[in-house]
């Protein structure tokens, strides 16, 4: 049986749990947001887990013969693996039950996925896996595209970015020229038990979520925004502390709901300017050369200002 | 018709320098195709591409297993299991290596008895474009190797460099640094023999589920596949300056920062991707990153 | 033979009855979503585990999708798993057919076939589940109410049998079967038991102590095609297996159901090649030619895939003509069965005329008139409908068309 992790929070990456439930030497990029993500979030989890993956970048952990995981793994497709992970508790569940299987075998139930299908394709068998309160974790790794296919637009992208689909050009000089979808919203709506943002810069955050999730039987959701070295256009090196600039220039705000009530986790004592975190990545880089879009800049500033604003949260 | 083969890692420009290849071929009225493979690796990991070039229109598709030039555009990749650039290489084939030995030196070295070439690209990369990016010196010696025009080779780093990247100053830079890697290497003449068939054709036996279903039992192996090669650079601690406040250790996506029994963290070089977090995020800069100097 | 004792007789649907071979199978878990003609089915079994006459788990999911997902998730966790779908549904979830069967999990499904859109329609025919011919799932094909209970029992024998661990869908006609009552035997679940036990699976599981990868990527070509070249070994296999499995079936049960049923084919001359519940009208038309001294049988495939070639071969390569009527239509091609047969006798140094009839699309009835023809067309030995099929298609049925026509504006 695995040991149960201890109810008091964590208080510094000093104390983080020292074991590790993924192994080296997956097939993902050097520098993966992403697999840090990952990595933390097993930490929490334990290796009695069970992860049902959607398609996307992290179809490739597991390629035959290679699994990095002390834990099990199904791979499903790109629409559906909340609902691979139905079927998998449902039969947990039934097999207990019936005595088929000793409570210590039990499992918790992991969907991984990426942006492309939780915003997108795989958003109805999330909401229906939420509506029917399935006891199950959701990690989704958002790096704002489909990364897997080379970065591609998805309705994680935010506005200003390029992508493989978004190119910046006459018609679109901001490369994508609409905002993304808020999933923590529509997620909320549902009023889950248990929903939070997280990043991979934040590990203390990200671990006392996951502590505080485990209290609640039903579904626990966590979205990540993941840096993503070749996507994003930056240097490996560099992912910890872009996790960090998003966070501190209020672009990805650090939040939990329980039951739809949303608290801010962590709010930045004073807010740097979007484009401490624009600029160093090759997705924007449009926005500043050959000429520097001002609008589009002020426009992304100003959404951010706006969100803030709304909660009152704005120094 | 020639066949040739690029071993690289994901990043290194692999696809392109089999673009430069072809096209360079293609400017002086040859035939060509040329094809990257791509697998589920990414940035870092063995990519593999392809050029054929011949005066007849080519009647031939996929992957080149039998070679007459292997361009090793990462000296790694000679000791990776799975990569194997040289298997396949026909007699009189070449080899040409990018490492800082001499072809003496690299022939003795990965046991190569076929005619090895070496010219350092990685240090050119870094000196004449400011990164280890090698798709057009890559592509550049290849056209060497292959017998084609200078003017050619011109031509094709033009070309494929502007449907990738706006920035006339490094184009241009491309264009010096690839003529300068073709200049580099003396002109050669290939002699190879005809291609072999190879395997004997047989009857799949049945297996049952219990073998065949596309699961695996083993858990945590993917060590085995040893990512350390990967690197260009690897982090090496400054134990003096080191705090031992685990941050590296922390930060590390690829959680293969340990701690020694002294309490200092250090990198399993096995599976080490080499994508430096650690270097970035240590407070008191006691980890450095090191070029890979290879064998 | 079974003891009438433990056999009671009812009046039961083609849903019902599909009702009752999960119930008798005492599956364990059942994802489920609405279709018609295929809502009874899962209706029922809804009922009978709230009412706790059954001791199963129900879902109701978001999509047919989702739904052969979680059925196959379910079953790749070790559990019986039963799950149902027709028509537009079944090719809702048409990715994740192919996917289970990869997984090698031996999920029963019962596919109720409805023609599909466009246009939409409501009746049946089997361009629905003969889509899924090449996805690794086994098929049985039923012609009554009684073989769709039977054929549910025996198919997860056959799915669960170590040599095959492929999943298997059973297949009965909407509103011919699905909701035609007609006298079904229902075995009592002991019996069931002996011919069916439970499912303890030693490949596909998931638990704490026994970590497990499924469903992974396999890149590289040679190792792709290893797994998919064992999956049909296994469908392979199954064939023997099936043979097995028909046996003890009889044993326990009393009926028997071989890979194809002959029907006065033995000393026939002229044979019809039907499938499904149709295959009744045929069966008639066979007896009808006989008392017009037409030496006529009919072959039903009942085991469609794995495809039954030997056994089609030995039935039919002696006889003077055979005619298929695919139920089904391939744009383009033609019927779906012809294709299959005519390949299986094409190496026979004798094989007889083989022709081609388009029958029963959407569930357009086939009249005594409409075999008659056949008949004279086997006996002419015309080869007119040999390349292109001929659509069955009476005169009434064009005029009354046309009258449709005119009033849609389009006269």
């Amino acid at each position: 049986m695995e040991k149960t992790p201890e109810a008091a929070p964590v208080r510094s990456i000093k104390d983080l749990p020292s074991e590790e439930n993924i192994l080296p030497g997956t097939p993902v990029c050097a520098g993966c947001g992403g697999l840090l993500t990952l990595r933390y979030c097993l930490k929490a989890l334990g290796s009695n887990v069970v992860i049902v993956n959607a398609a996307g970048c992290f179809t490739l952990l597991s390629i035959y013969p290679f699994t990095p995981f002390k834990s099990s793994w199904l791979y499903t497709a790109m629409a559906c693996a909340p609902a691979g992970a139905q079927g998998v508790r449902d039969a947990l569940d039934v097999l207990i039950e019936k005595e088929r299987l000793d409570p210590e075998d039990d499992l918790k139930v992991v969907v991984l996925t990426g942006d492309g299908a939780a915003y997108g394709m795989g958003l109805a068998s999330t909401s229906a896996a939420i509506h029917r309160n399935l006891d199950f974790y959701y990690i989704c790794y958002n790096n704002e595209a489909y990364g897997n296919t080379g970065f591609q637009q998805s309705e994680a992208t935010p506005f200003g970015s390029k992508t493989g689909t978004t190119p910046p050009g006459k018609t679109s000089p901001a490369g994508k020229d609409f905002p993304e979808k808020d999933l923590f919203e529509i997620w909320n709506s549902h009023k889950p038990p248990y929903l939070a943002t997280i990043s991979p810069a934040h590990p203390v955050d990200l671990i006392n979520k996951f502590k505080k999730a485990e209290k609640y039987r039903g579904p626990k959701l966590f979205i990540a925004l993941s840096p993503c070295p070749p996507g994003w256009a930056t240097d490996p090196s560099l992912s910890v502390k872009l996790a960090k600039l998003s966070v501190d220039t209020g672009i990805w705000a650090l939040k939990e709901s329980v039951y739809g009530e949303v608290e801010h986790t962590y709010i930045p004592k004073s807010f740097k300017p979007v484009e401490d975190y624009l600029k160093l990545q090759g997705r924007f880089a449009h926005l500043f050369k050959p000429t520097r879009q001002e609008e589009t800049l002020k426009r992304i500033q100003e959404m951010v200002d706006d969100y803030w604003n709304r909660y009152k949260l704005l120094l | 018709m020639l066949r040739v083969r690029f071993h690289g890692r994901g990043g290194q420009g692999v696809k392109v320098a089999s673009r430069v290849l072809g096209t360079a071929a293609f400017s002086q009225g040859c035939y060509a195709q040329d094809f990257p493979l791509y697998g589920a690796e990414r940035r870092g990991a063995p990519i593999t591409s392809f050029t054929r070039i011949s005066r007849e229109p080519i009647m031939e598709r996929g992957v080149i297993s039998q070679a007459d030039i292997v361009i090793v555009m990462d000296e790694t990749l000679l000791h990776d299991p799975m990569a194997m650039p040289l298997s396949g290489l026909k007699k009189g084939g070449i080899v040409f290596i990018n490492t800082s030995h001499s072809q003496e030196e690299a022939g003795a070295e990965y046991k190569i008895t076929a005619w090895v070439i070496t010219l350092d690209l990685t240090k050119i990369g870094i000196e004449m474009l400011g990164r280890n990016i090698l798709s057009t010196l890559a592509g550049a010696v290849a056209s060497r190797i292959a017998g084609l025009e200078e003017d050619s080779l011109r031509h094709a780093v033009e070309k494929e460099m502007s449907d990738i990247m706006t920035d006339r100053e490094l184009i241009e830079k491309n264009i010096e640094a690839s003529l300068y890697c073709y200049n580099a290497i003396p002109p050669v003449e290939i002699k190879t023999s005809g291609t072999r068939e190879a395997g004997t054709v047989i009857t799949m036996p049945f297996e049952t589920a219990g073998v065949s279903s596309p699961a695996i039992y083993a858990i945590g192996n993917t060590p085995l596949r040893k990512t350390g090669n990967w690197r260009v650079f690897r982090p090496v601690w400054n134990y003096d300056a080191c705090t031992k406040c685990m941050m590296c250790a922390a930060r590390c996506p690829e959680g293969c920062i340990l701690v020694n029994e002294e309490g200092f963290p250090y990198t399993d070089y096995e599976n080490c991707k080499g994508c430096l977090i650690c270097v970035e995020e240590c407070p008191t800069k006691a980890v450095k990153g090191v070029l890979e100097v290879h064998a | 033979m079974p003891d009438p004792k433990n056999v009671e007789k009812m009046m039961l649907t083609g849903n019902a009855a599909a009702a009752w071979g999960v119930r008798l199978a005492e599956v364990d878990y059942i994802p489920a979503f609405p279709i018609t003609p295929q809502t009874e089915i899962i209706e029922k079994l809804a009922k009978w585990i709230a009412d706790e006459v059954m001791d199963g788990r129900f879902v109701n999911m978001d999509s047919e999708h989702s739904m052969i997902t979680a059925a196959g998730a379910a079953s790749a966790t070790g559990v019986r798993t039963f799950t149902a779908s027709s028509s537009q549904g079944f090719l809702y979830g048409f990715e994740m057919l192919y996917t289970v069967a990869g997984w090698r999990v031996p999920l029963v499904m019962v596919n109720v076939s409805r023609g599909l859109s466009s246009p939409i329609t409501l009746e049946p025919d089997h361009n629905d589940v003969l889509a899924a011919r090449d996805s690794g799932f086994l098929q049985i094909h039923c012609e009554t109410c009684q073989e769709v209970l039977d054929s549910i029992l025996m198919a997860y024998r056959l799915a669960e049998d170590k040599r095959v661990l492929l999943p298997v869908i059973v297949n009965l006609d909407g509103f011919y079967l699905s909701f035609t009552r007609e006298p079904v035997e229902v075995p009592d679940v002991a019996m069931v038991r002996k011919f069916l036990p439970s499912y303890r699976p030693e490949h596909a599981f998931f638990k704490a102590s026994q970590p497990m990868a499924q469903g992974v990527a396999a890149l590289g070509g040679s190792l792709y095609s290893y797994f998919k070249y064992q999956m049909h070994l296994a469908s392979q296999k199954a064939l023997e297996v099936y043979k097995e499995v028909c046996g003890e079936f009889e044993k326990e049960f009393g009926r028997n159901y071989d890979t194809i049923e002959s029907y006065m084919v033995d000393d026939a001359e002229y044979v019809l090649i039907m499938t499904n519940s149709f295959s009744t009208l045929g069966k008639v038309a066979v007896k009808k030619a006989r008392e017009n001294g037409i030496k006529a049988g009919l072959l039903r495939l009942r085991l469609f895939r794995p495809f039954p070639a030997a056994d089609i071969k030995d039935a039919i390569h002696s006889k003077k003509a055979v005619a298929v009527l695919d139920q089904n239509i391939s744009i383009g091609k033609g019927g779906i069965l012809y294709s299959e047969i005519a390949g299986c006798l094409y190496n026979e140094k004798q094989r007889p005329l083989l022709l081609s009839f388009i029958a029963g699309l959407g569930g357009k009835n086939i009249s005594q008139k409409e075999f008659e023809f056949i008949f004279d067309k086997m006996l002419e030995g015309d080869t007119e409908d040999v390349g292109m099929p001929r659509l069955l298609y009476t005169e009434a049925e064009w005029k009354e068309a046309a009258k449709l026509k005119e009033i849609a504006g389009r006269g």
